[in-house]
This record gives structure tokens, sequence and C-alpha cells, in this order.
């Protein structure tokens, strides 16, 4: 655990990093006002992946049973997963 | 007994049970009036039978809530009470104004009873479970500040526990939500949006702080389990009964003229009010799971094992059934809502009530645990209440669903007395469970008096 | 006699040796046990709501649009910048508290509360705005979802700083260490948890159309 310590701050910031990044590419395809099937799908995903990492390397449930990251990933993608049906209904 | 000034508790006890009795009593009249319309008719007609046994309720279980808090905050607090010569004095106040009122409905007219206690000048009367005289809704006031300063007292110059901290906090809660039964505007959504801030506030939300506390001093007591573990899982549920509990008041003003968004609120929030009832059963059984001792008093882990059960499906189960905007729609003020209202104050208040008695009475009377015959009697009493209970809940259920297809959705609706009619067999199936209930409640008292070799203190 | 209870001692000492090993190797959940009901319970209340939301948008699909145009998008995109900042200041923390550096730990942890204060005026802001403009719950089902949904999460905020600023005072103090600090944990766990929700509600209610 100690040895890892220097590097664990590494990684957090890239983490932090790419989170910035997908935040700027949410706002962007929001500010070019695409919409449609693929955008919408796109734009959840990326909502999805950045909890999902949020909840793994900050939260850091990656180190933990499966159970718990288990919860965590069946939360994003059973939410993440009605969501885009409602979303596919509405555009229908 | 740890403390002498513990002793007070006694009294509030005897009193609870004794209210419990008439409770029933009027339970039993009621329930025959449902299908012999004119029983007892004039002397007891069927909106007093009513009043006298939902006012009964609450009266005994404050009571009982009183009691409790002051045997557990003294040793809680490790300390003698602040003042047990005004804990008896309230004791008696409380007790003669609540039979006043008692007699005053049974033998006075409604509306004369209110013009002889001044309605006219604070209108507060008339209103379901709000029936009290003014002067009885201030002295139950008086008596709720008197309760809350002696405890508080007591707390202060003591050890203060997470325990003691939310019993004090519930306390507080009902003596500051009670004051909106004062308020009785004109306007009858207001009237009824205000209503709902006693009647609500106090059953799903500060009364759930005192029940907590109560049964989290109980499994502490007779699991010997340690209290951080206890604290943690009291906080938490109470977070989630605050959060989903308050908000969940929404779910009362679907159809009474409040703003729209409630529906979506109410929903949401109240159907997630079973969360920490199911918590609570989670924990109630792990801790007894835990124990580090086996408590003389088996009759007590009982009754706290079936508190948090019956909480759970009564408050928890029960109320979900109807609490989603969409189906509350047709289900609201039906028999549905009177089985949800039974099992739940049975399941999470009187059943509460009863375990500090069966937990605290023997030791006030100056042993560990009742003789082994005693308790067998209790468990037996235990188990025919609650499942009379269970069986006036289901067959109310029953007679709710029946009523909600014949009088709302059928295409062909009928009226509601025709309705009532139609559904008499559930009603004589309910007031024969409540014979059983009722004997169950006879055992439960005359256990009391079994005489025989007792657990003495370890 | 004395032989069989040093025995005993010893089975004991082992027992419990082993209890403390499993202990750190089953890798828990970071921080109190009974916060993470809460946040399970938490998480329930905000998918709920997320879902009810979608729903809800599927049957009124041109009025959620047109209304969801007249939010600010921008002040929404800072305040997702704020909040992952934030949380990577709290992980700073954690980690700095790992390491024995009560000072450091508190200093992160007071970086990401004054942040925790800008998302508040941000959205206070924000909700001037919108009120001002005579937007209420009772306008549209969008805005209803909007306000309640911002509002709920707002709370949240409000009750996550209350908890880093009740963590940062006792780490001042030096109340915690490198081998006891699951207060920072448990803290930190509740932190992040408001932090990615806010990543579903932003896109959600501001951008996916």
């Amino acid at each position: 655990m100690n040895k890892a310590k220097p590097q664990s701050n590494l990684f957090s910031t890239v983490i932090w990093l790419i989170l910035i990044a997908l935040t700027v590419a949410t706002f962007s395809i929001g500010e070019v006002g695409l919409s449609g099937k693929s955008t919408m799908l796109t734009l959840l995903a990326i909502a999805m992946i950045k909890s999902q990492m949020v909840a793994n390397y900050l939260m850091a449930l990656r180190q933990t049973r499966l159970l718990w990251r288990g919860i965590m990933f069946g939360y994003f993608v059973i939410v993440g997963g009605l969501i885009a049906i409602a979303y596919l209904m509405g555009q229908a | 007994m740890k403390y002498k000034s513990q002793a007070v508790a006694k009294l509030y006890f005897i009193a609870a049970i004794g209210l419990f009795l008439g409770q029933i009593l009027f339970g039993l009249i009621m329930g025959l009036q449902y299908v012999v319309g004119d029983f007892l008719f004039p002397a007891i007609p069927f909106n007093v039978a009513r009043m006298v046994h939902t006012n009964l309720l609450i009266v005994w279980l404050l009571f009982g809530f009183m009691g409790a808090s002051y045997y557990l905050i003294p040793e809680e607090s490790e300390t003698e009470l602040f003042s047990p010569k005004l804990a008896v004095i309230t004791f008696w106040v409380f007790l003669a104004a609540g039979a006043l009122t008692i007699l005053g409905y049974l033998l006075v007219p409604y509306a004369s009873l209110a013009k002889w206690t001044g309605n006219d000048l604070l209108n507060t009367m008339g209103r379901e479970f709000l029936e009290q005289p003014l002067p009885t809704k201030v002295g139950i006031v008086a008596v709720a500040l008197s309760w809350l300063f002696n405890i508080t007292m007591t707390m202060l110059k003591g050890r203060k526990t997470a325990i003691s901290l939310v019993l004090s906090l519930g306390m507080l809660g009902l003596a500051g939500f009670f004051l909106f039964s004062f308020y009785d505007p004109v306007n009858l959504v207001k009237d009824k949006y205000y209503w709902w801030w006693v009647v609500h506030l106090w059953v799903e939300g500060v009364w759930e702080l005192i029940l907590g506390a109560m049964l989290a001093f109980v499994l502490i007591k007779v699991t010997g389990v340690d209290r951080e573990v206890v604290e943690k899982w009291l906080y938490v549920i109470i977070t989630m009964t605050l959060v989903t509990g308050i908000i969940g008041t929404g779910h009362h003003y679907y159809w009474i003229g409040a703003p729209a968004y409630w529906q979506w609120w109410g929903s949401i929030f109240s159907a997630l009010e079973p969360i920490p009832f199911f918590m609570m059963t989670v924990f109630a059984f792990n801790m007894v799971n835990k124990r580090r001792r086996e408590h003389p008093n088996k009759a007590a882990v009982l009754w706290a094992l079936g508190t948090s059960v019956m909480a759970f499906l009564g408050a928890g189960l029960w109320g979900f059934l109807h609490t989603l905007a969409p189906i509350n729609y047709y289900a609201h003020g039906t028999q549905l809502t009177a089985a949800h209202g039974h099992l739940a104050f049975f399941g999470a208040y009187a059943l509460v009530v009863l375990t500090m008695i069966s937990y605290a009475m023997p030791i006030l009377r100056g042993r560990a645990a009742n003789p082994e015959r005693a308790q067998i009697m209790e468990m037996w009493s235990f188990w025919l209440m609650t499942v009379s209970m269970f069986f006036i809940t289901l067959f109310l259920t029953g007679a709710g669903i029946v009523q909600i297809w014949l009088q709302r959705i059928s295409s062909t609706p009928m009226s509601f007395m025709a309705v009532q009619d139609q559904l008499s067999i559930f009603y004589w199936a309910r007031e024969g469970a409540g014979v059983v209930f009722l004997i169950g409640l006879l055992l439960y008292i005359s256990s009391f008096f079994v005489k025989g070799e007792s657990h003495a203190f370890e | 006699m004395d032989a069989q209870s040093v025995k005993i001692g010893s089975a004991d000492i082992a027992v419990t040796a082993r209890a403390d090993f499993q202990k750190n190797h089953q890798k828990d959940l970071p921080g109190d046990f009974a916060l993470w009901i809460f946040i399970f319970a938490e998480m329930l209340v905000f998918g709920v709501l997320f879902v009810a939301y979608a729903f809800t948008r599927a049957n009124n699909v041109a009025l959620f649009n047109e209304s969801q145009l007249t939010l600010s998008r921008t002040s929404g995109a800072i305040n997702t910048l704020v909040l992952i900042t934030s949380s990577y200041f709290v992980v700073r923390g954690v980690d700095a508290i790992k390491r024995g550096l009560s000072s450091q730990c508190a200093h992160w942890l007071t970086g990401a509360l004054l942040l925790g204060g800008v998302f508040i005026s941000i959205k206070i802001v924000e909700f001037h705005a919108k009120f001002a403009a005579g937007i209420t719950m009772s306008s549209n089902a969008f805005y209803m979802f909007y306000l309640s949904l911002t509002f709920f999460h707002l709370m949240h905020v409000l009750m996550g700083m209350v908890i880093l600023a009740s963590i940062i005072v006792k780490a001042r103090r030096g109340g915690y260490s490198a081998q006891n600090h699951t207060g920072v944990e448990t803290g930190a766990s509740f932190w992040h948890m408001v932090d990615f929700l806010w990543i579903i509600l932003f896109p959600l209610i501001y951008i996916i159309r």
C-alpha cells in the first residue's frame, strides 16, 4: 500500500482530468445542439461512464468486494438503461 | 431498577394498559355497529364510539411514551429524574383531563361540549383525531411541555447518549407539531393541509424517533450488544425516516386541492418510507443474533422482534399498497386505509409500548424477569393479539378491494351505503378477529397477576 | 490449570489475529457501513426520480425539449466541473490522512468545502433567474422535475458540506491518524455520491433531448 501512494495521486489526477474532458465534451454537444437517438445514447453513456469512474476510482470501490462493485455497476446499468428506454419510447 | 425515580413509569404503564382495554372495547362496539347499525343507539352512536376508540388509542400511546421515557431517560443519563414529583403531578393531570374528555364525548352532545368549552373563542374542534375540546388541547400541550422539561433537565445533568437525544428530539417534535391543532383556517384546503402536519408528521415522522429510541434501548438491554453499533443504526434509521417521512406528507396532498407536484413528491418519497422500517427489522434481528447474553426476559425479546416485523408490515408494506398517486386515486379513504391504520398503529406503536412495558415492568416490580408461567402467558397474548390484528387487517383489505371495485372502478358504480351492505361478511369476520384480540389482551393483563418463582437480578 | 489458561489465551490471540487479518483483506466499503446503507438508499431515491423524469418526458417530448432550452447549460456545466474538482480534492484529503498528514488533509477538504460553496452560489443565481422569470414547480411538468431534482440535490450538497466541515474541525485538532481515519473516508464517500448523482443529473436535465 505504502509504495503505491505517490502513484495513487498521479492516478487520481489523471482520472480527474478525464472527467473534466468528458464534461467539456458533454457541454459542447449541448451547445452545438445535437439531438437524436445516437447523440442521446452517447451522452447517456458518457454520464454513466463518468459516474462509474467516480465510484470506482475516487470512491475507491475498485478495491472492495465484488458485491459492492456489483451494486454500483448494476445501479448505473439499470438507471441508464431505463432512461434510454424512456427516451427511445419518446422518440418513436 | 437502577434509579428510584424510575418508579414513576409504573403509574403511566398501568394507565396505558387500562386505556388500551377501553380502546379495544369501543373498537368492538364500533365493529358491531358496522353490521348492526342501531346497536347501542342512541346511547353510543357510531361517531362517538369512533371518536372514543381513536382518542383512547392516542392517549394510551402517549401514556406509554411518557412512562417509557421516565423509565429510560434516568438509566441512559445515569442520574435520577429531575423531578419525580412533577412527573406524578403530570400523570394525574393528564389522566383526569383524559377521563373528563372521554366522559364529555359520551355524556354530552358534541355541539354542546363545543359550546361549553369555548370553541367559539378559538375554533379547533370537529376534526378527525383532533376532536378534543380546547381546554383538553391546552392541557395536552402543558403535559407535553412538562414531560419535555423534566426529561431535558434530567439529560442535561447526566450522560448524553444517542438514544436519549433521539427520544427527546421525537418528544420536541411531538409537542411542536401538536401546536398546529390550534390552527383551523376556514379554507378547507388549508385546514386539511395543516391538519396533516399534526397527524402525518406525528405518526410518520417524530413518533418514529420515539419508536426507534425505545426499541434501541430495549435491544441494548436484552442483547448486550455494543452501544456504538446500536447507535449507528439508530442514526441511519432516523435520518431515512425523516427524509422519506417529512416529504412523504405529500401522499395526503394528492386530491385535497394542494399543488399537483405533490403527486410526484408524495409518491416517490412515501414509496420509500418502508426502507427505514425494513432497516429496523434487519437491525432488530441482527442485534438479537449477535447477542452477548441470554436475558431471562424472553417475552421482551419476542415483543421487540414482533415490533420490528409488524411495523414493517403495517406501516411499510400496507402503506406502500396505496401510496402511489395513480393507485391512491381509487383507494383513498376506503377500508384499505382502515386496514393500514390498524396494522400500522398496532405494529409500530402499540407493540413498541408493550415491548417497553414487558421489559421494564418486571424490573419496576423488583425482579429481572417474570416467572416462567407469566412469560408463557405473555407470549401467548403476543401471538393472539398479533395474529388476530393481522386477520383484522386482511379482512379490511378484502373489504377495501371490493369497495374500490364496486364503488369506483366498476362501469356501473354503486353508492357508498349499497357497497357497505355488500361488505358485511368482511365486517363480521373482522369483528370475530376483534374478539380474539380482546381475549389476547385479557390474557396479557392476567399475566401480571401470575404468582411464581421469578428471576432475580444477576 | 495454568498451562491450560495460557493455551486458551494464546488460542484467543490467534483467533483475534485471524479476524484482524480478514478484516484488513476483505476490503469492505470505505468508511462506516451504516452510512453506506444510507448512500444506497439515497441512490435509490435519485434513481427513481431520474427514471420518473425520463418516462414523464416520453409523454411530453415537445414540452420538455422546449422548456429545457431555457435552462442555463453553462452554469450546469461549470457546476459539474466544480463538483468533480471538489471530489478530486477529497480524494487527495483522504490520501493525505492515510499518510498521517492531518493538516494537509484539512487543507484539501477545506478546498472541497469552498468549491461546495461555489456550487451553491451558482445554483442560487440560477434559481433566482428562474423565479424572476415567474417559473415555479407548478409551471409545467419539466420545471417541476427540474426544480425538484436540483433542489433536492442541493440539499445533499449542503449536508455534504456540513459533514466535510465537521471532519475538517476534527482533523485540525488531530482527531484522525494514518491508522484511524474511518470518519474521513465516510464523509468522502458521501461527497463522491453527491458528485456522481450530479454527473447523471446534469446531462439528463440540461442537455439530453
